[in-house]
């Protein structure tokens, strides 16, 4: 009686399935259609003298002040964005859980995690570059420092979250047993609690290196490049995301190639960093379990 | 003797035999509230020196709310309040001027799972000496082993004491929670359900552990295993909803219990 | 026994002056540590009102000078001789806004259905050896850099489209620019011909950015989703099954309805994701100035304007910049807002 209603019915279903398989096999292609060029334009365009040889040689050069830059930069960000992150983390895990301001620090922090980073590096670039500047009595004093400043920024959220959650993840009872044996708050927080959240808290700072690694924005006009090799934070400084910018954008084949080697090593090492990330989780749970 | 003691339900004085001992924790009229619940009402009883008391009651009647009163760890959450008095050594730790620091280094407690920190086995018991003690590596050294022995797990351990405690059993893990806490040398050792999360084996060296450390300690512990209670107590109180129904002497609860509630929680659960 | 007594009050004494002089220390040292740690948590107000404050007054006098006329107008012109000269300044930042606005919005057409599709087919069609590996490689998209996204549309992607999709779309839905034959399509449907006319010979365009972009948001909204819909009781679903709806039925009528806060948080955060999003845009869309109804036409967007000019601007031109990038942080702030809010409710339910 019914059994046409059935049939449109069954038929309208298997569609619909398969049609979330074929979006599903989109999605695979893209990120495959990526990685694929990725890795194979990065590898073909290896060479030694990538890593030996500064911007400043174009097509005669290397890539290898970016990368010394990319390094230095993360480093600073890292070095300013993790203790304070973490710190940060502790206040809203341990001190201000449930409290209004630790929920509203919370939400805005989540919502940092989002923000716009370009905008984030203008914020760097009023309150670091333009002092900078107005001291050394230059003409505009970009920096390394402002660039690993605005990284620390763009990591910060991530960090703060991760050890957030992570530490609202460790038993209570680690801090009664703390507590009922007469240790104060900071050395329960600083001795005890981070630490049995290390694991946890290793992979924020991990999974914050591999989002700043690849951050271009912020750095345009806060590092904004430079052709040579400086290990001084505070001259401009390249890095490699900004060199694959402006060198994806020349119409030159040899340009073009350096920067597909230079997407390959960020690509490489963002990979590496979220497949350590994962190691270590998987392992801390092991472990605790 | 303090003139309080009439309210107190507490030992059958009028038995020769009853274990009288100093009272080492004596509690009057303490209630207790949480988001303005009334978890515990009027509790008075006196504790005796280096005596296991028992607490026993259904799931629920304030029994563990009532020994982390013992310690002020309820304290570390918001929103909970202790009225009444409990009177250490002549002190109202529940007055203002009580200082955490000498109230936990006095008196020390052992939760329903073993918690060891994230440090190797030896930290976990010097971790909280040196925050009350400045000691030198050779004392510190011997203070742990000391520990360790009295809590017996010093064989079990002694070669590996740089290793991390997390790969320790649990029964080993409860063992080294007791050491830990035992290190701090406290008068008063409060006991949350320590064998709820062991195996029958690791149950039974705790047991015997606690029967080994009360002639040093006042032992309280909170248990719903009935034949524990028997087991390792001197005294045993029932409580029943927020309310200590009766206190007295292991022996005379588990055989002539005075009340009917008492009574009928005991045989209900043998029977 | 009184001397007793009398010993015993003074060596507990001692012991209670060392105990309180430590506990008064411990608790200054917790004082002091907690305004530490709470100042570290205000560092991350500090970054949200001074990107907000510093944008605007930055922006301050190219709001002044051009009023509301700043986004309505579609002029962008530098006078770099005098960069303060508001008689030879003129910036309207009309083209930037519509290009933001635009290549969100193709991105969201496109990625919301996907994601729909990609969660639908993680969560209740896919076999259970298939789900975790294929999650992750979903999940692998969301963590490559921007930049490599831009490289890739830049050089692989807008060529690709240039070849293949674009003579398609010519024929089929826009008009033939050698012949200025309209497809059926555009001579039927007005607007479309003009949305999709084809005057340059250039795979770049706010329609290439939005696909990208579109690629980028995926992730983010179908993990959303797929865990979104994981929150689902069973025994609903169980339920709907014992009536005899199909599986498509049960995600339509069941799931997505008891989901749809989550759902929208989750599309709102790909929005924000979208609307702020610089590297990838900036290196495809071709940062045109110039207003062009096609969307197969190069045009800007708020954030690629700012990285393509910021550095060499200066007086107005800054200003107004800045005053982009205040309208740009201001209006994610609130779409990213939405989008925390409706997820929260989802959190708060779980918690029920």
């Amino acid at each position: 009686m019914h059994s046409g209603l059935y049939l449109r019915r069954s038929i309208f279903n298997v569609l619909a399935l398969c049609l979330s398989g074929v979006a599903t096999l989109i999605g695979l292609i893209f990120l495959g259609w990526i990685l694929y060029e990725t890795l194979v334009q990065g590898i073909g365009a290896m060479s030694t003298t990538l890593f030996t040889r500064i911007t400043a040689g174009a097509e005669d050069g290397g890539l290898l002040n970016a990368m010394v830059g990319s390094l230095i930069l993360n480093f600073i960000g890292i070095a300013i964005a993790a203790p304070i992150g973490v710190l940060a983390g502790a206040w809203l895990a341990e001190f201000a859980n449930k409290t209004r301001l630790g929920e509203a620090i919370r939400f805005l922090n989540d919502i940092l995690l989002s923000a716009p980073s370009i905008v984030l590096g203008l914020f760097v670039y009023t309150f670091v570059v333009l002092p900078t500047t107005a001291l050394s009595h230059k003409n505009i004093s970009f920096t390394g420092l402002a660039g690993g400043v605005a990284l620390a920024l763009i990591a910060l959220p991530v960090i703060v979250r991760t050890t957030d959650e992570m530490l609202r993840l460790v038993p209570s009872t680690l801090r009664e047993a703390a507590l009922s044996l007469g240790v104060p708050q900071w050395k329960l927080t600083c001795q005890i609690l981070i630490r049995a959240a290390r694991s946890g808290i290793i992979t924020g700072v991990l999974l914050a290196l591999a989002r700043i690694s690849g951050e271009t924005a912020p750095l345009l006009f806060t590092a904004f490049g430079n052709n040579f090799l400086t290990v001084n934070p505070l001259k401009p400084m390249s890095s490699l995301p900004q060199i694959i910018y402006e060198y994806a954008k020349q119409p030159n084949d040899t340009l073009n190639a350096m920067a597909w080697a230079g997407a390959f090593v960020i690509t490489m090492f963002v990979l590496l960093l979220s497949l350590l990330a994962r190691l270590i989780l998987s392992r801390s749970k092991v472990s605790h379990d | 003797m303090h003139t309080g003691s009439e309210t107190a339900v507490g030992l059958d004085k009028s038995l020769p035999s009853a274990p009288l001992a100093p009272t080492k924790l004596e509690v009057r009229d303490l209630n207790f509230y949480y988001n303005g619940y009334h978890a515990l009402k009027n509790i008075s009883m006196d504790i005796p020196e280096k005596k296991v008391t028992a607490i026993i009651g259904p799931s629920g009647c304030g029994k563990s709310t009532l020994l982390r009163i013992f310690n002020r760890i309820y304290a570390i959450y918001p929103k909970l309040e202790a009225k009444g008095s409990i009177v250490l050594d002549g002190e109202n730790i529940l007055g203002p001027g009580y200082s955490m620091n000498r109230l936990r280094s006095k008196v020390g407690m052992v939760f329903q799972k073993p918690v060891p920190f994230p440090m190797t086995i030896f930290e976990n018991v010097a971790y909280g000496i040196r925050h009350h003690e400045k000691l030198s590596k050779a004392d510190m050294e011997s203070r742990v082993e000391q520990a360790l022995r009295s809590a017996a797990l010093w064989d079990e351990v002694k070669d590996k004491l740089k290793q991390s405690a997390l790969g320790l059993s649990g029964g080993q893990q409860q063992r080294l929670c007791i050491a830990r806490g035992i290190a701090l040398k406290p008068e008063v050792l409060l006991l949350d359900e320590p064998t709820s999360a062991l195996d029958p084996i690791a149950t039974s060296r705790i047991e015997q552990l606690v029967e080994e450390l009360k002639g040093e300690y006042t032992i309280v512990i909170v248990t719903h295993n009935m034949q524990q209670a028997a087991r390792v107590s001197d005294l045993t109180a029932f409580m029943y909803m927020g309310e200590l129904i009766e206190f007295d002497r292991t022996e005379k609860i588990f055989t002539k219990p005075g009340k009917k509630q008492t009574e009928d929680y005991i045989t209900g659960r043998f029977g | 026994m009184p001397a007793v007594e009398g010993a015993a009050p003074s060596v507990d004494g001692e012991r209670i002056q060392v105990e309180e002089a430590r506990a008064r220390r411990d608790s200054a040292h917790d004082r002091r540590f907690g305004w530490l740690l709470k100042l570290c948590a205000l560092l991350v107000l500090a970054a949200l009102l001074g990107a907000t404050l510093v944008t605007l007054t930055g922006g301050w006098s190219a709001f002044s000078t051009y009023g509301w006329h700043f986004l309505v107008d579609a002029t962008w012109h530098p006078d770099s001789q005098h960069p303060d000269d508001p008689s030879t300044n003129v910036f309207g930042a009309l083209v930037p806004i519509v290009g933001t606005l635009v290549t969100s919005l193709i991105a969201l057409v496109l990625a919301v259905p996907f994601s729909f599709g990609i969660a639908l087919f993680l969560s209740e069609v896919a076999p259970r050896w298939l789900r975790t590996p294929v999650t992750s490689a979903i999940e692998l998209l969301a963590g490559i850099p921007s930049i490599i996204f831009g490289m890739w549309g830049l050089l692989i992607f807008a060529p690709f489209f240039q070849a293949h999709a674009k003579p398609w779309i010519d024929s089929h839905l826009g008009v033939d620019p050698d012949t200025n034959q309209p497809s059926w399509i555009a001579a039927h449907i007005p607007l479309v011909g003009k949305l999709l006319e084809d005057t340059r010979p250039f795979g770049g365009s706010v329609l290439t950015a939005g696909i990208v972009l579109a690629i980028m948001i995926l992730p983010f909204i179908s993990s959303v989703m797929r865990e979104v819909f994981q929150t689902v009781p069973t025994r609903l679903k169980e339920s709907a099954y014992a009536l005899g709806s199909s599986t498509w039925e049960v995600a339509w009528d069941i799931m997505l309805p008891y989901t749809r806060a989550a759902v929208i948080g989750g599309i709102f955060l790909g929005l924000g994701r979208a609307l702020g999003e610089t590297m990838a845009v900036t290196l495809i869309i071709g940062n045109s100035m110039d207003l062009s109804p096609s969307l197969l036409d190069q045009g800007a967007t708020i954030s690629s304007t700012i990285a393509n000019q910021f550095s060499e601007a200066a007086g107005l031109q800054k200003s107004s910049l800045m005053a982009l990038a205040f309208l740009l942080f201001v209006v994610t702030f609130i779409v990213l807002l939405i989008a925390r809010l409706m997820l929260r409710r989802l959190a708060a339910k779980e918690g029920n």
